[in-house]
This record gives C-alpha cells, sequence and structure tokens, in this order.
C-alpha cells in the first residue's frame, strides 16, 4: 500500500505542476463557457443601440400608428429601441424616393427602411430594406405590429365594437413549466437546461481527454526510456497500476474541485442560472465513476500504443464516444422516455454523459440511477481487470503494437 | 547469494534463453558477457523478476525475488533515461521511496550521493537541464542509494568519460568489500577483464564458458605472442605455426600453434623483418571471446 501511494503522489504531484495542466485547468472551463454561452447571449441580449428605421407609406396611414406601437420597445437604459423616419415627399416618384433611401442606407445615415406600397384596398406590398438581412427580431416585431394595424383599421372601418376588436387582436402565450418531483415547479427554460448538462458533458469529455493523454504520454515516456524496468524492479505492476490511477484520479479531483469553485463564482456572478447545479450530488457521482472508467481505459491502451500519435488517435476515438449524447442531446430533451435514450443510458460508454444529460432534462428514477451506477461498478472492474493483464505485459513489450491476436494471447496469459 | 537453475525463456518463437545456471557469491563480481542480442538482458529481467521465466528459477539466499526482496535489488539498465521535467533530488527521491526507504533517510543519502559523485550543484535542477553523463550519473544513484545486496549492471560505462569510468569502478570496487552481490553485463571485454573475478559467456542464449577469469584464460589461453616490428608481416599469416594474427601499425599479436615453441616462432621470422620487441603474452579475454564465438 505504502509504495501505491508512493507512485500516486508522484503521478500527482509531476503532473498537477505542470504549466499544461495549470493552463488547461482555467482555460477549459473558460472555452466551455464560453462556446455554450454565447450564443444564447447573443440571441438573447437586446442589441443596446437605437436604430432609425426609415418608412416610405404611400397609403400614409401606417407611419403614425408604426411609430406609437414600436414606442414600445425601449432600451435597458429606456432610450427608444426605433426612431422611425418619415421619409415620404410628394414631390419625388417612388423611385427616386427608393434609390435615395437605398442610398442612405449604404451611408449607414439609416439602418434600413419600410417601403409600403398601397396598390389597391386591401393589397398592401411591403419591402424592409437594410444591409443586413439576418436581423428578424426587427423583422419579426414590424410585421406584427403592421399586421395588428391592417386588422385594427379593418375591424375599425366595419364597425365592430372596440372592446371586441381589441380581444380579437388579443392572443395568448403558453409558457413552459418543467415539473420536479413532488409538485415543485422549475422554472428553468430549454435552454439552460441543455447548456448546463452540456456543459457538464464537456467537462467530463475534457477531463477524460486530458487527463488521458497524460497519462498515456507518461506511460509512453516511461517504456520509451526503459524507467519501466527500474519501476517494475521495484514494485508489482498491480501496485504500479493502482498507483497510476488514483494518481490521476486525485488529479481529477482537483480539477473538479477547481472548477466547482469556477462555476460557484459564475454562479454568484449570475452568469450561470443556480438551476445549472440541481442534483449537482448525484451527477459527481456520474462524473467520478464516469472518470475512473475512461481512465482505467486509457491505461489498456496506454500500455499498448508506442507513440505518441497512436495515443491522440486513440484517445480521440474515445473521447467521441463520451460526446455521443451531446449529438442526441436534442430528441432527448424532447422524448427523455424514447428507446435510444433508455439504451444508451445502460452501455458503460454513454453512462456518466447520458445520465448527467437525464438529471437535467426530467427527474430519473431511483432504480435507473442504482441501476445505471451497478454497471458503471462492474463495467469499471471487469476493464479494471483486463486493463492490468495488458497493462502487465504491455509496458515491458517495446516496438511494435500487438496484434488483437497477441492481445488475447495476453489476456489469457494467468 | 544468487542461484539460478536451469533458467529457459522462449518467446513466441525464439528461445532467448536455453537452460542456463549460475550462481554469484557475495563479495565478487560476476560479468555476464556476450554479443549483441546473446540474451544478457532477457536473462537480467529474468533475475528481476521483471519478466517471468517459462522454467527454471531464481532464488536469492534460497528465496524467490518477489515482494520485499525487489527492495534489496539495485538495477541500473543499459538504455538509460529519466523524467525529464522532473527534478534530480525528486526523481532520486522517488525511486529510493519506491525501495522503501524513509523520506528522511532517502534525503540524507540522495544528498550524501550527490557530494560523492560531485553533482550536488545540480539537485534542484531539471533533468534535462544536465548533461548527458550527468544525468547518467543520477541513474546510477538511483540504483544504489538504498544499499541493495543484489546490484546489477547492465553496461554501467557506456556513456561516461574515462574520468567517470574510473570514478565508477572505483564505486563498484567498494560495493564488493562491503559483500554485495554484483552481477556487470558488458560487451566490453577489456572492462570485464579489469573487474570480474568469474565470468559467464552466453551466445544465443546458450552457455559458452563459464568460470573463473583465471581458469578460462588458462584453458582457452593458448600460446600467444606479442611483436613490435618495422616491415612487412603479411606473411605471418600464411605461416604453418600461425593459428591467427591481428595486425597492427607496427605492433601484432599472434595466436601460435600449442606445440609450436615461442623461440622457435621468433627465429623464424627475424631474418624477414626487424624486430624491436618481442615477448609471451596472456591472451586478452576478447580474444578467447572472440575465437570461443566464432568455433560456435
Amino acid at each position: 500500500m505504502k509504495k501505491i501511494l508512493t507512485i500516486a503522489r508522484w503521478e500527482y504531484l509531476e503532473k498537477v505542476k505542470t504549466k499544461t495542466f495549470i493552463i488547461s485547468l482555467v482555460i477549459t472551463p473558460l472555452i466551455i463557457i464560453m462556446f455554450s454561452l454565447l450564443p444564447t447571449l447573443l440571441t438573447q441580449k437586446e442589441d443596446q443601440r437605437t436604430k432609425v428605421i426609415g418608412v416610405v407609406d404611400t397609403s400614409g396611414i401606417f407611419f403614425h400608428r408604426l411609430n406609437d406601437e414600436l414606442e414600445q420597445y425601449k432600451l435597458d437604459d429606456n432610450q427608444p429601441n426605433y426612431i422611425l423616419l418619415n421619409l415620404a415627399d410628394n414631390k419625388k416618384t417612388l423611385e427616386q424616393l427608393k434609390t435615395e433611401a437605398d442610398k442612405n442606407v449604404i451611408d449607414n445615415k439609416i439602418e434600413g427602411f419600410l417601403f409600403i406600397l398601397n396598390s389597391g384596398t386591401d393589397s398592401l406590398e411591403i419591402e424592409y430594406r437594410s444591409e443586413n438581412l439576418g436581423n428578424f427580431k426587427d423583422l419579426r416585431r414590424f410585421e406584427e405590429k403592421i399586421n395588428r394595424i391592417r386588422i385594427q383599421n379593418e375591424l375599425n372601418a366595419r364597425g365592430i365594437d372596440p372592446s371586441l376588436a381589441a380581444f380579437v387582436q388579443n392572443s395568448i402565450e403558453i409558457e413552459q413549466i418543467k415539473i420536479e418531483k413532488s409538485g415543485e415547479e422549475g422554472k428553468q427554460n430549454f435552454l439552460v437546461v441543455f447548456f448546463s448538462a452540456f456543459i457538464f458533458i464537456m467537462l467530463l469529455m475534457m477531463m477524460v481527454i486530458y487527463s488521458g493523454q497524460l497519462l498515456v504520454r507518461s506511460l509512453i515516456e516511461e517504456k520509451s526510456n526503459r524507467l519501466i524496468e527500474i519501476l517494475i524492479s521495484s514494485c508489482t505492476s498491480e501496485q504500479l497500476l493502482a498507483g497510476k490511477i488514483l494518481g490521476l484520479s486525485a488529479l481529477g479531483l482537483t480539477q473538479i474541485f477547481i472548477w466547482s469553485l469556477i462555476g460557484i463564482t459564475l454562479v454568484g456572478g449570475a452568469v450561470i442560472p443556480p438551476a445549472a447545479f440541481d442534483n449537482i450530488l448525484i451527477m459527481l457521482v456520474y462524473f467520478i465513476t464516469g472518470f475512473i472508467f475512461y481512465t482505467t481505459i486509457f491505461v489498456g491502451i496506454g500500455s499498448i500504443v508506442t507513440t505518441e500519435q497512436e495515443a491522440q488517435q486513440m484517445t480521440t476515438y474515445i473521447s467521441l464516444i463520451l460526446i455521443l449524447p451531446v449529438v442526441v442531446a436534442m430528441p432527448a430533451i424532447q422524448n427523455p422516455d424514447s428507446m435510444m435514450v433508455r439504451v444508451m443510458s445502460y452501455i458503460p460508454l454513454t453512462i456518466p454523459s447520458m445520465m448527467l444529460l437525464r438529471f437535467k432534462i426530467a427527474p430519473v428514477p431511483l432504480i435507473d440511477i442504482i441501476i445505471t451506477l451497478n454497471i458503471m461498478f462492474v463495467s469499471t472492474i471487469i476493464t479494471l481487470k483486463i486493463a492490468a493483464k495488458i497493462f502487465r505485459i504491455g509496458i515491458l513489450s517495446y516496438g511494435k503494437k500487438p496484434t488483437i491476436k497477441e492481445l488475447i494471447q495476453w489476456l489469457r496469459e494467468e | 547469494m544468487l542461484l539460478v537453475e536451469n533458467l529457459v525463456k522462449e518467446f513466441q518463437n525464439t528461445t532467448a534463453i536455453d537452460n542456463i545456471s549460475f550462481k554469484v557469491e557475495p563479495g565478487e563480481i560476476f560479468g555476464l558477457l556476450g554479443p549483441n542480442g546473446a540474451g544478457k538482458t532477457t536473462t537480467l529481467r529474468t533475475v528481476l523478476n521483471i519478466i517471468k521465466p517459462t522454467s527454471g528459477k531464481v532464488l536469492f539466499n534460497d528465496q524467490l525475488i518477489t515482494g520485499d526482496f525487489l527492495n534489496h535489488i539495485g538495477y541500473l539498465p543499459e538504455e538509460r533515461g529519466l523524467y525529464k521535467k522532473s527534478k534530480v533530488i525528486d526523481v532520486i527521491l522517488y525511486f529510493a521511496e519506491l525501495k522503501n526507504m524513509k523520506r528522511t533517510e532517502a534525503v540524507k543519502q540522495a544528498d550524501s550521493w550527490l557530494k560523492r559523485l560531485d553533482i550536488f550543484h545540480y539537485r534542484n535542477n531539471k533533468i534535462d537541464e544536465l548533461s548527458k553523463g550527468n544525468q547518467q550519473k543520477v541513474q546510477f544513484i538511483m540504483s544504489v542509494i538504498h544499499n541493495p545486496q543484489l546490484l546489477i549492471f547492465d553496461e554501467p560505462f557506456t556513456g561516461f568519460d574515462p574520468i567517470n569510468q574510473q570514478e565508477i569502478r572505483e564505486l563498484i570496487f567498494s560495493f564488493v568489500s562491503e559483500g554485495k552481490i554484483i552481477i556487470l553485463s558488458t560487451h566490453q571485454m577489456e572492462t570485464a577483464e579489469k573487474l570480474c573475478t568469474d565470468i559467464f559467456l552466453l551466445n544465443n542464449g546458450k552457455e559458452v564458458t563459464s568460470g573463473k577469469l583465471s581458469h578460462i584464460k588458462k584453458e582457452f589461453g593458448g600460446n600467444h605472442v606479442e611483436i613490435k616490428f618495422s616491415g612487412d608481416v603479411s606473411f605471418i599469416s600464411s605461416m604453418a605455426e600461425v593459428i591467427t594474427v591481428d595486425t597492427y601499425n607496427n605492433y601484432a599479436e599472434v595466436h601460435l600453434k600449442a606445440v609450436v615453441e615461442p623461440s622457435d616462432f621468433l627465429k623464424k621470422i627475424t631474418y624477414k623483418i626487424d624486430i624491436t620487441h618481442f615477448s609471451v603474452i596472456e591472451p586478452t579475454l576478447n580474444r578467447i571471446f572472440i575465437d570461443l564465438i566464432k568455433q560456435n
């Protein structure tokens, strides 16, 4: 036991001191948070500037009403979001107006302009002309308001009771509420659910890739400089294996600890909603078991491969399996009881990330937790035994990578 | 005492060690000799329990080398290498502790060895900041710091300059007087000749010969003379009295047939070349080695 601890301490201290570890510790969560929060921030955040929108209104009935309607949109500093500019001019032809306005857009004097062409009784042709076609939100608002004005005009013209007219124009929005256990109401929306699960899976994946590579790299180093021979003539291969896994797990726990600190700070700073940390303890259990499971797999691989390139390839493939649940996240969120989701949450390779996802989508039955944790536990022990056998022989076979046939032979040796 | 009995190691389709036996007593240096690929390193790895023998056994003071016995072994592998990014003292302490040394004792011993080998000033440097020779010293320290009873050196002198070679040689001799069991594996015959009392010559995994160095010299020594000369000596190799001849610039070593008297040989050649020096010599181990391997 003393030797195992000596090895674990060495593996831990030598790796925790490396610059790459320290950098990855901080950079990884930052990158992940950036990637996962950026789209939300970009789509949800109001563009904080007043936009000047030109209006060419041949019907003459929309400009003022539209101006009134759009006044409801304010920026954070209570400035209006839109200022409408009436471009109508009786002395000019429509074509002239259009060219002039186009030029104003290009010169950035106005953001864009609405070109309302009244060609008949109820037939309107409306263009919104701007340099930027991606501005769905503005366009949706204009559409909604213009339609509202149009309908209101018509209802007024037909002498409908104004209160009925108002009723007709009101629409109802459905609020989505996630039901937690025992009738509690969760207030999180889809994006929070998705991204908080996504963050955890990404963190797990980064951690697995990172420490997997550290482990494999150190094994390759020890193999190539034959330190492995001194190690193996000082302790048994089982002790060496146990020490390495222990040291690496400690490294992983350090990462989790520091990332949690970062997470808590971010919650404090209201960057991440506290809801992201619901069920955090049970999720940590999956996180850690997943990490150890993958680490044992990497030990097996590390003792087979002989060059860093080979190692890189192998680690990449394995890590892709981990991220698979992110790919199926959408359908899983829409239908957490689907066959695929259930199956994936019983396969050891995908259990950790799948369960991280499931905890975020819907309450997970206790029985599922018990079953999956048992699967993890048993499969970790099995892979550990296999890895130990490969490790014992693999670490001393230099040069060529063993064939599958040779590997099976190794496994058969007692 | 280290006892190796009927050791066989087979790999998939080759027999790396083919039924060898030897024993090493304390206080002697046992030379395991052989050309490249003879099976020296495989033998050492089997003795060290790094790989398991196909059959046969290795006993160290009548017990199998496992568990705690590993703590009494010091091993300097042929291919050297250390954790490049780690500090000298950290690496030494790590391996000392793996040999079950207490940390405080390990620190004391490490410092004393670093001073002894004159690299104490690199104590807190990273390994890759050291020259190759100094890295080898660190590795040498790692193999002896825990005061092992069994020392196994695989080509210990490669990579050292003559001054350091001398230093290491003296250290190894000091281990002899401390009554340690020492196995030295090498293909440098001069080194073996200077250091070893017993040798074991290995080729293709089989024993070629073994025993006390002096006995082997007597047995395979034969009839050797050394000549210094001026003139052309190419005719010597075709003489009936001669088995082999090694010619250098103005110096030659001649292996004569056992029945030939050196003085008769001298008389025969004095007519043809100017001889400045003539002596009967003991053959070098190198010569015996080459002859034996060729005969095989």
